[in-house]
Formats: structure tokens, sequence, C-alpha cells
């Protein structure tokens, strides 16, 4: 009791005699708990934030679409989460602003995969090129699945309509379906899509870098930050790149065969992520996507994706992807548009 | 002695339904927030303005995917909501009058009322498919339990003298079962038939969750996914008027029925 006291009397002298640090700025980042997150964590486990001035407060989503409602909204600063029409949607309206990249699909480095059901594999379903004609289960008109296969659709040059996609809303309700041959197909994330081509299942066909690499996501902010607290968000990006460095640095590995690896150095960065994410070192390896080190985007392709989403009439006409993506606050951005 | 007179004064709270309340209370709120979005107070993608939701359901009506929607959902309401009410009175007449249905029921029913049939879904997914069967089950599952329930409390409330009454004319047990049980439990047929329908909408949705191309449910999910929200607002108004509708129907089918008390 008395020694608490005299604790915090000491403290108290201490923090009297520090120097008076400037007023932190506080920041809140609408966060998910996924690996495609991960730089936003290590951010804040090492400080990364605090280092550039900010405090930074982490509010956990369960689901994507509320991540970008509340930087839309204001109630947070700063937000990362997979592209799909309804973000498009909400970012076409001047709320949001992309300033840099959540993940991408890389050559090299698996992460969703195509999968056939057992039926369509025996009558010929062999490789993703031939998925137009079949079926394909997805979770959502306009979800991330739903863009990989236009984009495949527009690398083999046909309609995204000749892929006939089935929405089942959730991931287990895909996995159902594709196992039963109720749908021929299925784009599912590659740990599930191993585990199912293991216990024979399915039929696991093709990965999704190997045909499309794409930007999964991005890293966005209010258009009112942009405009009135511009140096803090640029105070953030600092940040996040460093975070994503590290990431970087041990994630994205592979060997002399090109196979994925994650050697010791990479324990701690999956301690962290293992932290916020509550899951399994398994799990965080067998999920982790390809994160760019300077959260550098493919604005070109995110170009595409809208213009594949517009063609559906899943997107507004009036959504201009130039609009709403801000390339001033990180340099070296992928295929701008000129 | 003098006498005092007495007002009268059993009159009870007795509540009358006031004509226009309700529609009033429909017009100040709609006015409110039409105002309140108009003054720029509400963020149009947090909450449109009612004039947007009522244009995008007039958008949807004049390019006839209004009708699609409507019709696919009230088929599948149709549908699932009459087997679950066939196979729950028929299970609740048994519960209400066999010892063995009883035993073998009732905890049966206590079992599996309470699970959420939306974790069903990949389940009956594997059973059933994706095409109409498994949405009608989804809402054939949600609406058999209470109705089931409903009736076996109804035949139970008759009282017991009916029963004997008719016993000691020596009618046949149909007879009885006709005469006696089946009018005697309508209260609580038609009672279950009011919550289960309420319950088979909230199903809807989520039986529209397993690939559906068509349907209420599945235009409010959709437009929620693509944050279309005056069209999600507007499919919430088309499952308020279906419910509105539904409660309707019942309720002159009770004053018809139950005339008679």
């Amino acid at each position: 009791m008395v020694l608490s006291w005299l604790a915090r009397g000491l403290l108290a002298i201490a923090a009297l005699g520090a120097p008076a640090a400037e007023a932190a700025e506080k920041i809140k980042i609408a966060a998910l708990t996924l690996v495609s997150s991960a730089p936003l964590f290590i951010a804040q486990d090492r400080g990364y934030y605090r280092e550039e001035g900010l405090e930074a407060e982490l509010v956990f989503f369960r689901a994507a679409q509320p991540v970008a409602v509340a930087v839309a909204g204001g109630e947070a600063d700063f937000g990362v989460t997979a592209f799909t029409a309804g973000f498009f949607n909400l970012a076409g309206q001047g709320a949001l602003k992309v300033i840099g990249a959540q993940s991408r699909e890389e050559p090299g480095f698996d992460f969703s995969a195509y999968l056939a059901s057992n039926a369509a594999y025996a009558k010929g379903l062999t490789a993703p090129d031939k998925l137009p004609g079949h079926s394909l289960a997805i979770t959502q008109h306009g979800s991330s699945f739903h863009i990989m296969a236009g984009l495949l659709a527009r690398k083999l040059g046909v309609a995204t309509k000749a892929i006939r996609m089935v929405p089942l809303e959730t991931l287990p309700n895909m996995q159902a379906a594709l196992k039963t041959g109720q749908v021929d197909a299925a784009i599912l994330p590659g740990h599930i899509a191993v585990e199912l081509d293991r216990a024979q299942e399915a039929k696991l066909i093709g990965w999704v870098h190997q045909w499309t690499p794409y930007a999964l996501g991005g890293l966005f902010t209010s258009t009112r930050n942009v405009q009135e607290r511009r140096p803090v968000v640029e105070a953030f990006v600092r940040a996040y790149q460093k975070g994503a460095r590290d990431y970087h640095a041990v994630m994205n590995k592979r060997d002399a065969a090109g196979r994925r690896i994650f050697e010791a150095d990479a324990e701690p960065i999956i301690a962290i992520i293992a932290k916020y994410t509550q899951s399994t070192p398994e799990a965080i390896k067998a999920g982790a996507p390809y994160i760019d080190p300077e959260g550098r985007l493919d604005v070109g392709n995110v170009f595409e994706q809208v213009a594949l989403l517009k063609e559906e009439k899943l997107v507004d006409p009036s959504v201009d992807p130039a609009r709403f993506i801000d390339t001033s606050f990180i340099a070296g951005h992928f295929n701008l548009p000129r | 002695m003098s006498a005092r007179e007495v007002p009268f004064r059993g009159g009870g709270f007795a509540p009358r339904q006031l004509r226009g309340a309700g529609l009033a209370t429909a017009a100040v709120v709609l006015v409110a927030w039409e105002s309140l979005s108009r003054a720029g107070l509400v963020s149009p993608f947090a909450l449109p303005a009612p004039s947007r939701v009522f244009s995008a359901l007039f958008e949807m009506a004049r390019s006839g995917e209004l009708a699609a929607h409507l019709q696919a959902s009230v088929g599948r309401l149709a549908g699932g909501w009459a087997i679950g009410l066939a196979t729950g009175v028929t299970a609740g007449l048994a519960i209400g009058i066999s010892s063995l249905a009883r035993s073998v029921g009732l905890p049966l029913v206590a079992a599996l009322f309470p699970i959420p049939k939306i974790a069903l879904l990949p389940l009956l997914i594997l059973w059933l498919g994706i095409g109409e069967a498994p949405k009608l089950a989804t809402i054939a599952l949600g609406t058999f339990f209470p109705v089931a329930l409903a009736t076996a409390s109804g035949v139970d409330q008759i009282p017991k003298s009916l029963v004997r009454m008719a016993q000691s004319f020596d009618l046949s047990r149909w007879a009885i079962l006709r005469t006696v049980i089946l009018p005697g439990a309508l209260p609580g047929i038609l009672a279950g038939a009011r919550i289960s329908s309420s319950i088979a909408l909230v199903l809807l949705t989520a039986a529209e969750m397993i690939g559906a191309e068509y349907g209420v449910g599945a235009l409010v999910l959709q437009a929620g996914h693509l944050m279309r929200v005056d069209r999600l607002l507007a499919g919430v108004v088309l499952l308020s008027l279906l419910g509105v509708a539904i409660g309707a129907a019942l309720g002159a089918l009770e004053r018809r029925l139950l005339a008679w008390r």
C-alpha cells in the first residue's frame, strides 16, 4: 500500500520533470482481425505511430463494409480492407480517398485458388481457362471473388457473364456446394483450397496469381483528413510503411525453388500478428498474403476492377477511380493511368 | 340514510384503435426523416431520404425487377410456410392427444426448436443442393416448431369436460377430433400461424442467401453488399409490407373462423 503510494508519487515527479512533449495527434484506425491488416498491427506494436507523434487506437470490426463506412462517416481515420463493388460505390460518393495498398495477388505467392468440383474436373474442367460456361460459387455479386472471376474472364477475352456466378453468402456454404458438385467451381482462400484438394473433396486447378495478379485491397482515409489534416495522414503513412517493410522483410520470402518459406526471423512478426488476430502461427502462415513493402498500389488494376464491375451494373456509372485514389502520399504506385 | 349516486367507474382502460393514428404516425416519421436528410443532417450513404428510397422502389417496379423479386419470395414463403404449417399442426395435434407422441415429440421439439436455422445452411446445401429445396426447407423448419407448440397448447386448453361429454355420447375418435379437438385448438393454431408468419419473413432472407438470383431477401442482401442503401431500404419496406399484408390476411381469416366464439 505505502509502497504503491510512494511509487505513484515518484512517477508523478518523474512526469513533471520530463520535457513537455507535443500533444500527440489522436487517430483511430479501423481494422479487421486479418493478416492482410498486419502492417497496422506491427506499427502499433513496435511504436511506429508514437514515433510519428500519433496516438493510435485500433478499433476492430467483423466485416469489411463497416470499416469503410466508419472511415467515410468520420468515426475512424484510417482503414484497410479488400476492394468490392460496395467499397467502390461508397468511395465514389466522395467521402473516401484510397492512399495506398492492402495486399495483392503477386506472382509466386499462393493466396486465392481456383477449385473444380470432382464431377466437373472429371468432365474436363482441369484448368482455370476452361471456367467460361461453368458455374462458380462466390459469396456475393460484387465481392472479391466476383472481381477475380471478372478479371479472369477479361484475360480470357470473354464476357464476365460467361462464368455463371452463384452467390452463396459464406465460405462454408461455398465449400458445401463445391463438395457436392452443386457448382462446378469456386475460388477460395488457399489454405482451405489445399485442405479440400488433399481430402479429395475437390480439385485445386490453379492459383489466382498465376492468371490475374491484382490489387486485393486498399489503405484509405477520409477526404476530410486529406484536406484538413494532411501532416497527420503523411505521418500515418510513414508508420504504415515501416510496418509493411517489417512484414515484407520476413513474411514475403521464397526459397530457391520458389516456394514460400517462413524462417526464424519471421517469428516475432508472426507473434505480433497472432496477438491482434487471435489466430495460431500455422493459420497465419497459411493465410499470409503478399504485402508491398511501401504500400504501393496497382492503380491501373483498380481502374480495371471498377470498369468490369460497372459493366456488370454493380458499380454506379458515376464512380470514377481517378477521384477517389490519391497517389500523392506514396511514391512509386504501379500502372498509373495517363 | 341518504343515497349517494355513484357514477359508473368500471370502464377499465379499454384501448380503442384510433382511426388514422397509424397512418398519421407514419406520415410524421417520414416527413421528419425527409427534412433531416434535406437539411444535410444525416449523411445520404448512412440513411438516404425516404424520397430516394421510394424512387429506388419505383425504378425497380418500372424495370420489372420488383415483380421478379416479389414473385420469387412470395412463392418461397407460401411453399415453405405451407409445409411448416401442415406438418406443425399435424405434429401438434398428435402431441395434444397421444401419450406416445407427447413423450417422444415434446423433448424433440424442445431440443430442436432453439437451433438457429442459419447455422444449418451448409448442411441444407449438402442434403438438398442449391435450388429451391433448401430455401423451402429453411422456412418450413423455422415455422414447424412454433406451429407445433402452439397447436399442442391449443389442444391442452380444450376443457376436458367437452371431450368427456363427446365420449359419453359414444362419438368415434375421428368425430371427436373433427368436432371438438380441431375447433377447440383453432385459436392456438391461428396464434401459431401468426407467430410463424413473421418467423417465415425473417428466414426468407436467410433462405435467399443460397444461390438466389431473385427474391426480396436476396435484394436486401445484395444491396447491403453493394452499399446501395436506397435499394436496401426499399427491400426492407417490401418485407415490412409483406408482413403487414400477411398479418391482415390472417386477421380476416381469424375473424371468419372464430366467429363462433
